[in-house]
C-alpha cells in the first residue's frame, strides 16, 4: 500500500502540471455532447476565437450524462470563472445554472435554448432553416405536386421545422402533402425512413405520383433516397431535401442524386458570435436580446463543386 | 482458491503492513483530499464545496449502498441504471396525467419493487445467472422507458414545483462564519439510505445470512438458510434503491429523460469494488462503499476545479480504481497473482523452441 | 543412476507467521532410494515445511544441502531446477482435457510450425512418460474425466516428470497425502510406482495420516508435533502405538474409543417408512433416542442421498418420515434445522463452512432466529458467548471466536461443524464422513463428541467409509446397496471383513 500511495501522488502531480490558474479571463465550455460533429466544430472554433482574445478555455464533456454536467457546473461555479458557455438544453441543467448565477458567473447558451438565467443564447433559427428547404421544394415543383414529409414531433427543435414546412406547403394551393411520417428509431432513423419510404413507393406505384420528399433532418432524407434508388425510380425526378448538412448528406448531394439540398448551420459563426458576446459582456455591455440567430445556408450541388 | 487457504497458525494481531493493506484505499482517499486541498486551497476544502460533493454523490450513493446488499450475496444488479431512468419516466408520465406528487412517488417505488421482484425471481427461483438476468431486464426497463416516453424528455410546467424544489432544497443549519450552512435534502436521503443499509448488513440476522450466502451458497442452504427468499429480497431492495435514486435524479434535474440514469450502474459497481478493498476478506461492506462513492465524487470535483481535461479525468479515475483493487489483492493473497504471473512468464521463452 | 546415492539435508528450518511459530528448527534427511514418511497431526508444521521446500514461502531460517553442496531455494522455479517435484493432495486434473494434455499441463505442448499442437508427438511422449513409471493401462487419448481417482493420481505423478528428457537423474519427490482419495486397488498401483521411483534412486518424502501405509512402503519415518521434529525412526524399529504417542503427546491407551454408551430404548425418535427419492430406491428403519446408527455401503449406494432426504435437500417421492411420533411435512433444510435435525456434511469446505467468516459466524449461521431480538436484530453478545462456550465444548483449537474458518486445520474445521450441530440442541444428527481428512488427535475428539451427544439423548445417523470406525462407534449398522437400505445389523461382534462382504453382496 505504500506503493499505492506513492503511485497516487505521482499520478496526481502529473495531472497537476496541467492545471495552473491564469490571470487572463477563464471560460468554461460545458456540454454532454462533445462526441457530436456539430458540437466539435463549435468548441474548436470557440477555442480559436478565445485564443485570439487571450482567454484560457476549459472544455468539459460529460459523455451524454446530464446529471454529471449539472455537478460539474456546480464545481466550476465555486472556482470563480469569468464565464460559462453551455451547449445543452438549459431547462435540464437548472440547478447548475442557479449555482453559476448565485456565484456571479454569467452563463451563455451556444445552440442551447432561451432561458431567463442565461445572458443570451446564440443559435440558428429553426424556422428559417425549414423555410429555406420548403421554399426550395415549392420552387423546384413550380408550385404543384405531391410531397412526402418526414417529421418528428416529440423533440421541439425538430417539431418547429415540420410546422413551418407544413405551413409553407399548405399555403401553396397545388401542393398536396401526401403523407407525414414519423420514422421508427428502432434501427436508427435512416433505416426507419427507408422502410417507410418503401411502403410509400408501393402505395404510389405510378411514375410521377410523388414529386418531392421533405425531411426535417438528413437521416430520413438519406433513407428515402436509398428506397427510391433501390426501387429504380431515380428517373422520376423526385426532389429530396434535408436539414443539417451532415457528411453523408453532402456526399449524396455532391454526386448529383435525387437528394438536392440541405441546410448547413453555421457552427463556426455561432462560436465566433458567442465569443464576441462574452467579450462585450465582460466589457460591461448590457445584452437584452434573448436569442442571437446566426444565419444558416442552403447547400446544393452548386455549393459543393470543387 | 486453494492457495488462499492456509492451515497455518493465525496471523499476529497487529502489523503496520497489515494495517496499510486493509486501510490502503482509505489512506489513498485521504491523500487525494489532501492533494486537492493543497492545489485549490481557496475553494476545495470549504464547507460549500463539501456540501456540494455530498449532494452530487447522493444519487450514486443510494444505488451503490443498495447494490452493496446484492453484491454481498455474490450477485450483481446491472439493471439499476435503467430502472432509475424508467422510474423518472413513470413519475413524469404520472405528472403529465395530472397525478399528484404522492401518486407519482408511490407508483415509482412500486415500479422499483416490481422490477426487483422480477430480477429476484429470475435469479433465485428460475436460476438464471444474475449477470444474464439483469442484463436482460436492463434492456427491458430501458425499452419500457423509451416506449412510455416516446423517446422524449419530460420537463417543464407539467412537473409540480414542490417536486422539483425538493431536489434543490436544503435544511438550513445556521451559520458558520460568513457562510450559510444547509444540508441538501438529497444528501439527507443518502444518509438515511446509508444508515438503513448499514443496520441491515451489520446488526440484523438478515445481513448475517446474506453474508453467509455470499460466502458459500451451498453451505448456507445445507445450514438451513432460506437462500431463495433472501436473494429475492436483496434484488427487491436494490430495485427500491434504484427507484429512490431515479426520483432523486428526476427531482434534481426537473427533467426525466428515458436514459438519464444509465451512468449510475457502472459507477455503483466501481464504488462497491473500491469498498471491498477495505475489508479483510474482500467482502462488500457499506462503509467501504461510502468511501468508494466519495473517492469517485472527490476525484470528479477536484479534477474539474483543477481544470483537467475531462477525458484525462476519466482515465485517472479508471486507473485509480484498478490500482486500488490490484494492489489490495496483490498483498492480500500472498502474491497469488504474482506467482501466477511469474509462472506464465517463465513459460514464454520455452514456447519458441 | 549415480553410484553415490543422492542426499538432501535440511537443517534449522524455521518459520513464524506473525508471532506464531509454525516451524521451529526442523531437521530432515532424505536419501536416494529411500521412502521417508512424515507424520503429525494437522497443524504440526508439515505443510509449512513443504511450502518452504517448494519455495512457496520464504523461511526465517533454513540451511539446505544437496549432495553436500549448500543450496538456496529462492522460489518455486529454483526448487524445480534443483530436482524437487511435488505431488499435492488435491487432484488438480482438468476433466475436459485429454490425459496427455493433463500430463503436459505445466509444460508447453509439442508443436508443429510453432503454432499447431503436434498431437502425434504429444501422445507418443505421454505414452513414454507413463510407461517409464510402469503404467500401461492408461490411454493418454482419453479424456481425463474418464479416469478413476487412483489413475488421476498416477497421471499427476507422471506429469511431474514431463518437460525434461528422462535422463534417469534421480529426483526428490515430495508427496502430500497421495492416497487420501484412493481405494485399495489404486493404492497398490501407486505403491508400485513409488517402488519404481525408489529403485531408480529417487528420494521420496511421503506425508500421510495413514500409519499402516508407512509400514508397507517407508524405510524411515519422522514425527512432527507443534512445529518441531519430535523423533525420527527406522521403520523397523518403531510401532503404530509409539508413533501415535509421539504425534499426540499422549499415550494410545487413554485415546481408545470406549464402548458404546447406550442403545435404543423407549419409543423411537426417528421412523422412516418406504422412503424414496431420485437417488434412494427404498429405505425403512427406525432409530431410538441416544442410539447411533451407522450407514455403510459402497460409493454410489445412496448413503449421502439418504441423509439428504432426511434434511429435505432431496424431495421425497414416496414414504414418510416420523420424528418423535409426528409425521413430518415436506422438509427443507431450514425446516429441518428448526425441528432439531442437525447436519455435518461430507465436504466440509464446499458444503459446510463459510471459510472467510469467523468461528462465531460459522457456529451460529443456522441458529440466527434464536439469537435475535424480534427475529430481526442479532444479539451479538449472546451469539459470541455461546460460540465461545461451544468452542470449548468441542475442544476447538483456535485463536478465538474471531478467527476465520479458513485459518483452522482440517480437524478443527470439522469440530466447528460439530459445534454448529450441538447449538441446534439436536434430536437427530446427520453425520457424513465425520472424520474424513482429519488427523488422529481430532479423530478421537470427534468420536468422544459423538458418544457424548448420544449419551445426552440425541439420535445419530452416521455415514462412514471407515468400517472399523462404524463398528466401534455404532449400535447398529444400516447397509445400503444400490440405493436400498438392504440390511440392518447389530454392530456388536461384527468384523470389518464381514461388513465389507455384506457391502459387496449380490453385486
Amino acid at each position: 500500500m505504500r506503493k499505492f500511495s506513492l503511485l497516487l501522488v505521482i499520478l496526481l502531480l502529473t495531472v497537476a502540471g496541467v492545471g495552473f490558474a491564469q490571470d487572463a479571463p477563464t471560460v468554461a465550455v460545458m456540454t454532454p455532447f462533445l462526441a457530436q460533429p456539430g458540437t466539435q466544430i463549435m468548441v474548436e472554433n470557440f477555442e480559436a476565437a478565445a485564443m485570439e482574445k487571450g482567454w484560457s478555455v476549459n472544455v468539459i464533456d460529460t459523455n451524454e450524462d446530464i446529471a454529471a454536467l449539472v455537478s460539474r457546473m456546480e464545481d466550476v461555479a465555486l472556482q470563480g470563472l469569468d464565464a460559462i458557455i453551455i451547449n445543452v438544453d438549459p431547462t435540464q441543467v437548472e440547478p447548475g445554472l442557479h449555482a453559476a448565477v448565485d456565484a456571479g458567473i454569467p452563463v451563455f447558451g451556444l445552440d442551447s435554448g432561451a432561458h431567463p438565467l442565461l445572458v443570451t443564447n446564440v443559435t440558428s433559427n429553426g424556422y428559417t432553416m425549414a423555410a429555406e428547404t420548403a421554399t426550395y421544394v415549392v420552387d423546384r415543383l413550380s408550385g404543384a405536386g405531391n410531397v412526402i414529409m418526414f417529421i418528428f414531433e416529440p423533440y421541439p427543435p425538430v417539431q418547429k421545422r415540420g410546422a413551418i414546412a407544413r405551413a409553407i406547403f399548405e399555403n401553396t394551393p397545388d401542393i398536396t402533402i401526401a403523407d407525414a411520417i414519423t420514422p421508427s428509431f428502432d434501427n436508427g432513423p435512416l433505416e426507419g425512413a427507408r422502410n417507410a419510404m418503401e411502403a410509400v413507393l408501393l402505395a404510389h406505384p405510378d411514375a410521377g405520383s410523388i414529386q418531392a420528399v421533405w425531411a426535417a433532418w438528413d437521416d430520413p432524407a438519406l433513407g428515402a433516397l436509398q428506397a427510391i434508388e433501390d426501387a429504380g425510380r431515380v428517373d422520376e425526378g423526385i426532389v429530396i431535401v434535408g436539414i443539417d448538412a451532415t457528411e453523408q448528406a453532402r456526399d449524396a448531394i455532391a454526386r448529383g442524386s435525387n437528394f438536392e439540398a440541405t441546410v448547413a448551420q453555421d457552427f463556426a459563426g455561432m462560436a465566433q458570435k458567442v465569443a464576441d458576446l462574452v467579450e462585450s459582456h465582460l466589457g460591461g455591455a448590457n445584452i437584452t436580446q434573448v436569442n442571437h440567430y446566426v444565419p444558416a445556408n442552403l447547400v446544393t450541388q452548386a455549393d459543393l463543386g470543387e | 482458491m486453494k492457495d488462499r487457504e492456509s492451515t497455518g497458525p493465525a496471523r499476529a494481531a497487529f502489523s503496520p503492513e497489515r494495517f496499510l493493506r486493509r486501510y490502503g484505499t482509505l489512506v489513498g482517499f485521504i491523500l487525494i483530499v489532501v492533494f486537492f486541498w493543497t492545489q485549490r486551497p481557496g475553494t476545495f476544502m470549504t464547507i460549500p464545496n463539501w456540501v456540494n460533493i455530498t449532494r452530487q454523490m447522493s444519487i450514486l450513493g443510494v444505488v451503490a449502498f443498495t447494490m452493496t446488499i446484492v453484491m454481498v450475496t455474490g450477485d450483481f444488479d446491472l439493471s439499476i441504471g435503467a430502472m432509475a431512468s424508467l422510474v423518472g419516466i413513470v413519475a413524469g408520465t404520472t405528472f403529465q396525467n395530472d397525478g399528484a406528487v404522492g401518486t407519482a412517488v408511490a407508483l415509482s417505488l412500486l415500479a422499483g419493487v416490481a422490477g426487483g421482484l422480477l430480477n429476484g425471481v429470475l435469479v433465485a427461483y428460475i436460476g438464471i445467472s444474475a449477470f444474464v438476468a439483469t442484463l436482460g431486464t436492463l434492456t427491458v426497463f430501458r425499452g419500457l422507458a423509451l416506449y412510455i416516453s416516446g423517446g422524449a424528455s419530460i420537463y417543464g410546467r407539467v412537473i409540480p414545483a414542490e417536486f422539483s424544489s425538493f431536489g434543490r432544497g436544503a435544511i438550513p443549519l445556521g451559520k458558520i462564519g460568513a457562510t450559510d450552512l444547509a444540508l441538501p435534502n438529497l444528501t439527507i436521503l443518502a444518509i438515511l439510505a446509508l444508515i438503513l443499509v448499514f443496520i441491515i448488513l451489520n446488526y440484523t440476522i438478515v445481513g448475517r445470512r446474506l453474508y453467509a450466502i455470499g460466502g458459500n451458497m451451498e453451505a448456507a442452504r445445507f445450514g438451513g438458510i432460506r437462500i431463495n427468499r433472501l436473494r429475492l429480497l436483496s434484488f427487491v431492495i436494490s430495485g427500491l434503491g434504484a427507484a429512490v435514486a431515479g426520483l432523486m435524479l428526476f427531482s434534481r434535474l426537473s427533467t426525466a429523460h428515458p436514459t438519464q440514469g444509465e451512468g449510475l450502474m457502472l459507477q455503483a459497481i466501481a464504488a462497491v469494488f473500491l469498498g471491498m478493498t477495505l475489508s479483510e476478506e474482500s467482502q462488500p461492506n457499506v462503509g467501504g462503499t461510502l468511501i468508494g462513492v466519495l473517492i469517485l465524487g472527490v476525484l470528479a470535483n477536484g479534477l474539474t476545479q483543477m481544470q483537467i481535461d475531462t477525458y484525462i479525468q476519466q482515465i485517472s479515475t479508471g486507473a485509480i480504481i484498478i490500482l486500488a483493487v490490484t494492489l489490495s489483492s496483490l498483498s492480500g493473497q500472498q502474491r497469488h497473482y504474482g506467482r501466477w504471473l511469474r509462472r506464465l512468464l517463465r513459460r514464454l521463452p520455452r514456447e519458441g523452441d | 543412476m549415480s553410484a553415490v546415492p543422492l542426499s538432501f539435508e535440511i537443517r534449522h528450518a524455521s518459520k513464524a507467521y506473525g508471532g506464531v511459530r509454525a516451524l521451529v528448527d526442523a531437521d530432515l534427511d532424505l536419501v536416494g532410494g529411500e521412502v521417508h514418511g512424515l507424520i503429525g497431526e494437522n497443524g504440526a508444521g508439515k505443510s509449512t515445511l513443504i511450502k518452504l521446500l517448494a519455495g512457496l514461502e520464504a523461511p526465517d531460517r533454513m540451511d539446505a544441502r544437496l549432495n553436500g553442496g549448500a543450496i538456496e531455494i529462492g522460489d518455486s522455479a529454483a526448487a524445480y531446477r534443483l530436482g524437487l517435484r511435488f505431488i499435492h493432495q488435491e487432484l488438480n486434473i482438468v476433466p475436459a482435457l485429454s490425459v496427455a494434455e493433463n500430463l503436459f499441463i505445466n509444460n508447453p505442448l509439442p508443436r508443429r510450425g510453432g503454432v499447431f499442437v503436434d498431437w502425434r508427438a504429444l501422445y507418443r511422449r505421454a505414452d513414454e512418460a507413463l510407461h517409464s513409471l510402469g503404467i500401461r493401462h492408461i490411454n493418454p487419448r482419453l479424456p481425463a474425466s474418464s479416469l478413476s481417482a487412483g489413475d488421476a493420481m498416477l497421471v499427476k505423478i507422471a506429469s511431474a516428470f514431463i518437460g525434461e528428457a528422462d535422463s534417469g537423474e534421480p529426483r526428490i519427490m515430495i508427496m502430500d497425502e497421495p492416497t487420501a482419495a484412493l481405494n485399495s486397488a489404486e493404492v497398490a498401483l501407486l505403491f508400485d510406482v513409488i517402488d519404481r521411483l525408489r529403485a531408480r534412486g529417487d528420494a521420496l518424502l511421503y506425508v500421510t495420516h495413514r500409519l499402516d501405509e508407512l509400514f508397507r512402503i517407508a524405510q524411515r519415518v519422522t514425527v512432527m508435533r507443534d512445529g518441531r521434529i519430535i523423533n525420527s525412526h527406522a521403520i523397523a524399529e518403531t510401532s503404530t502405538s509409539e508413533l501415535i504417542t509421539e504425534m499426540t503427546g499422549r499415550s494410545v491407551a487413554d485415546r481408545k474409543a470406549g464402548a458404546s454408551v447406550s442403545s435404543g430404548k423407549g419409543s423411537p425418535r426417528l421412523t422412516v417408512r418406504g422412503l424414496r427419492t431420485d437417488a434412494v430406491a427404498h429405505a425403512s428403519f427406525s432409530l431410538g433416542p441416544g442410539e447411533i446408527l451407522g450407514i455403510a455401503g459402497l460409493v454410489g449406494s445412496g448413503r449421502t442421498e439418504l441423509l439428504h432426504a432426511l434434511l429435505g435437500i432431496d424431495p421425497l417421492l414416496a414414504g414418510s418420515i416420523e420424528l418423535d411420533g409426528r409425521t413430518l411435512p415436506t422438509l427443507s433444510p431450514a425446516k429441518a434445522w428448526q425441528l432439531g435435525i442437525a447436519y455435518v456434511p461430507e465436504e466440509r469446505r464446499s458444503q459446510g463452512l463459510f471459510l472467510g467468516d469467523r468461528v462465531s459466524q460459522n457456529i451460529t449461521a443456522p441458529h440466527l432466529d434464536r439469537l435475535s431480538w424480534l427475529k430481526t436484530f442479532l444479539k451479538r453478545g449472546e451469539a459470541n458467548n455461546l460460540s465461545r462456550h461451544l468452542g470449548e465444548a468441542v475442544r476447538l483449537k483456535s485463536a478465538g471466536i474471531g478467527q476465520r474458518a479458513r485459518q483452522l486445520s482440517g480437524g478443527n474445521q470439522q469440530k466447528l461443524l460439530f459445534a454448529r450441530a450441538i447449538l441446534a440442541q439436536p434430536r437427530l444428527i446427520l453425520l457424513d464422513e465425520p472424520t474424513r481428512g482429519v488427523d488422529v488427535g481430532a479423530k478421537y475428539d470427534i468420536y468422544r463428541l459423538i458418544r457424548e451427544l448420544a449419551a445426552d439423548g440425541a439420535s445419530i445417523l452416521m455415514v462412514s467409509s471407515e468400517l472399523d470406525e462404524l463398528i466401534a462407534l455404532c449400535d447398529r449398522i444400516l447397509l445400503m446397496r444400490k440405493g436400498r437400505a438392504a440390511e440392518d445389523l447389530q454392530a456388536a461382534g461384527l468384523t470389518e471383513n464381514q461388513l465389507l462382504e455384506r457391502c459387496y453382496a449380490f453385486q
